[in-house]
């Protein structure tokens, strides 16, 4: 889908370009000096065959500040993921200038029927889907929830991206669950189902692949099968750290910042070694600890600004930058509004291309769609804020200032008004707007606001997915779970 | 006139086009066409329509401003030859509408006013400044089922309380409903109603009419 445009994207970022120059340098005296552990002897060899120096029998990898530069000119500045609809509306062009907002996900869901936070299903998981599929600011998903419950598992991500790709055309993002022995082949073998085939995934990869260094500073066994799948699928990548300031990073932002580049860094260098000229980008994923709890935080300042420094070192190395925004409010409140709200225009301000946030609450605790719709409303605040003022002729408006006034002229009569104000005015569809005394003695609340939206959108929105893709999936469903558990499947009615 | 031409004159009303509104309604006079169905086939139509689309948000403010002038327009033409003819129409009710002496605001009135012709309502909107003199001659002439007034300031809250008293003199207020509204306006001060939005005032003079 288009993402929001206008003069405010990128125009505001936590460090200077010669500061961006210092974090760099910083970061390759850490990759030259001490350079990443290696768990995979397939990694080691990536990185060899770039040029980086193995030591400690293969086990450590010293990157030299060249390696990172040759690697850095065969990242593609920009690149497309595609959504599976035939007229391309729901492609998403990834560093281009546009901003991008895409659901998140959580262990638990909170029923939107009872109130409850319980286990999430996989009938949640179509709902999930179906909900991001239909808001209008929502342009990509993420998983509709962390796990299925209700299915085992050896097979819980195919069933979940599954139950995805039957009910959403726009474009979806993985990163691993299980570690189950087909969990990678699997996933592979589904999204080119819904892409019409190998090929055809591989010419409009409709996937953004996440891989993950472990912080600090090791190249992880797992993730790099992953960047192998990805990779080979002709699926687009998004790299980074997971650090967590105070704990698996320093307790600076600055020293966040380094470490989060060193992991990225090396993560880039691997993937141009291994397929030269694949496009990936950065990701913020970097919550600090809670000196508290011990808990890691996504709400706080710090997460939001070391986020928008990733977004500024991406832009001084030429690559496209995407983040989480979640927020860590237990409950639909205020707190959950103003993290959210804060954190997003932040990253959109530093002109990260895509964020995952929508409907996510409490630091990937739970997903609330009541919550979502609120968010979705929040990313049409933000959208609107990122155009500026757009100075032209006509909306100068001289012309038209001539013409009404001095009073008892009014505008609102006027073609001109009625011409500009939809593209000029945002226009909310569940912010209260009322007259205090209208308001007084009788509303609905926000959250009741967002509930009702997100119950209309289930009783009536259908997945856009052809019927026979959904059954060719529902047979490769089936396969896997005979293979897996013995079973015929019975995927849940809609 | 046949079907088509109906729903030109609505479709005029919902684009908000005035003059074209103003042609079609002189054709159809010229080719005999009976004013009371130009307006109940054709523009209330249209007007009803940006009433529908503003109660569910499809629409705002400029398009149902800009219809309810064409409205205006159309219906001053078409008006002077139902009665020239002897006839009457029938809508919901009558309602004269003004701001109060002291406050030249126009939009909201303008607007309440819109909401209410609209919803099937009659309006004639007297304006702005308008004194307590003014208000009561307007109802008599009009022999309006309703009396809307309207400030956004505080001092003329007292004009309306004058125009209230001056009703009951002239034995005008069993007769006339009352509704008031504005920012300053939060109690009914004498009148039947506070309309504390357009939406509000729709239901208000429903009420008290006994629409609903």
């Amino acid at each position: 889908m288009k993402g929001f445009t206008g003069k405010l994207v990128g125009s505001l970022y936590p460090i200077t370009d010669e500061e961006c120059e210092k974090v760099h340098k910083a970061a390759v005296r850490v990759l030259e000096q001490g350079g990443m552990r290696c768990d995979d002897p397939r990694a080691a060899k990536m990185f060899e065959k770039a040029g980086c120096k193995l030591e400690d029998d293969g086990k450590l990898v010293k990157i030299p500040e060249k390696v990172v530069m040759d690697a850095l000119k065969k990242c593609p500045g920009s690149f497309t993921i595609f959504g599976r609809d035939a007229e391309g509306n729901n492609d998403i062009r990834i560093g281009d200038g546009e901003v991008h907002f895409a659901t998140v996900t959580g262990r638990y869901l909170r029923d939107i029927r009872t109130g409850e936070r319980r286990q999430a299903t996989r009938a949640d998981a179509v709902e999930g889907t179906l909900m991001g599929d239909a808001l209008e600011n929502v342009h990509g998903l993420y998983k509709a929830v962390m796990w299925l419950y209700d299915e085992p598992k050896i097979c819980n991500s195919q069933m979940l991206v599954g139950e995805m790709m039957k009910y959403t055309d726009k474009s979806t993002t993985w990163v691993y669950n299980t570690g189950a022995e087909y969990e990678l082949p699997d996933l592979i073998k589904l999204w080119q189902i819904a892409a019409g085939g190998e090929e055809a995934l591989k010419s409009k990869p409709h996937v953004l692949g996440h891989v993950i260094a472990n912080p600090p500073r090791v190249i992880d066994v797992n993730y790099t099968d992953w960047l192998i799948g990805f990779c080979d699928a002709g699926l687009p990548i998004t790299v980074y750290s997971a650090l967590m300031g105070g704990a698996t990073g320093p307790a600076t932002l600055a020293g966040m910042l380094v470490q989060a580049i060193v992991e990225t860094l090396a993560l880039m260098v691997q993937t141009q070694s291994y397929k030269p000229g694949h496009p990936l980008c950065f990701c913020s994923f970097n919550p600090a600890m809670d000196m508290r709890t011990g808990l890691w935080q996504f709400g706080n300042p710090e997460y939001g600004t070391v986020g928008a420094g990733i977004s500024a070192m991406a832009k001084y190395y030429g690559v496209p930058c995407t983040g989480f925004t979640i927020n860590d409010s237990c409950d639909t409140d205020e707190q959950a509004a103003y993290e959210s709200a804060l954190k997003n225009y932040t990253y959109a301000l530093s002109g990260i291309s895509l964020m995952w946030d929508i409907g996510g609450m409490a630091g990937f605790n739970y997903v609330d769609w009541a919550h979502m719709c609120i968010e979705n409303e929040v990313a049409g605040f933000i959208g609107h804020y990122l155009k500026g003022i757009r100075i032209d002729e006509e909306r100068l408006s001289v012309d038209e200032i001539l013409k009404v006034g001095p009073l008892p002229g009014s505008y609102l009569r006027e073609a001109h008004t009625k011409k500009w104000y939809r593209e000029e005015f945002f226009m909310p569809k569940l912010s209260n707007r009322d007259f205090f005394e209208s308001w007084e003695r009788g509303h609905t609340d926000l959250l009741e606001k967002g509930k009702q939206q997100a119950i209309k959108i289930l009783d009536s929105h259908e997945s856009p997915v052809p019927s026979d893709v959904q059954k060719q999936i529902d047979e490769y469903l089936d396969h896997v779970k005979k293979r897996d558990v013995g079973e015929a499947d019975k995927p849940p009615k809609r | 006139m046949d079907q088509e031409y109906f729903d030109k004159l609505a479709q005029a009303v919902v684009d908000g086009e005035a003059d074209i509104a103003v042609q079609l309604v002189n054709d159809g006079l010229g080719k005999g066409v009976d004013p009371i169905d130009a307006i109940e086939k054709g523009l209330a139509r249209g007007i009803m329509k940006v009433g529908e689309d503003f109660g569910t948000g499809e629409v705002f403010l400029p398009e149902l401003i800009m219809a309810a002038d064409v409205m205006k327009k159309t219906t001053s033409i078409l008006d002077e030859k139902i009665k020239a003819s002897g006839t009457t129409r029938t809508t919901l009710g009558k309602i004269v509408m003004g701001t109060v002496k002291g406050d030249i605001h126009d939009i909201g009135k303008s607007v309440v006013a819109s909401v209410l012709q609209a919803n099937g309502y009659d309006v004639e909107d007297i304006g702005i400044d308008v004194a307590v003199e003014g208000f009561i001659e307007s109802v008599k002439q009009n022999a309006a089922d309703v009396l809307g007034m309207s400030t956004l300031l505080t001092l003329p809250l007292e004009v309306m309380g004058e125009v209230i008293a001056t009703m009951k003199e002239a034995g005008l207020r069993d007769k006339v409903k009352v509704i008031v509204g504005g920012c300053p306006v939060t109690q009914e001060i004498g009148a039947d109603a506070v309309g504390f939005d357009a939406a509000d005032a729709v239901k208000k003079v429903g009420k008290l009419l006994g629409h609903s």
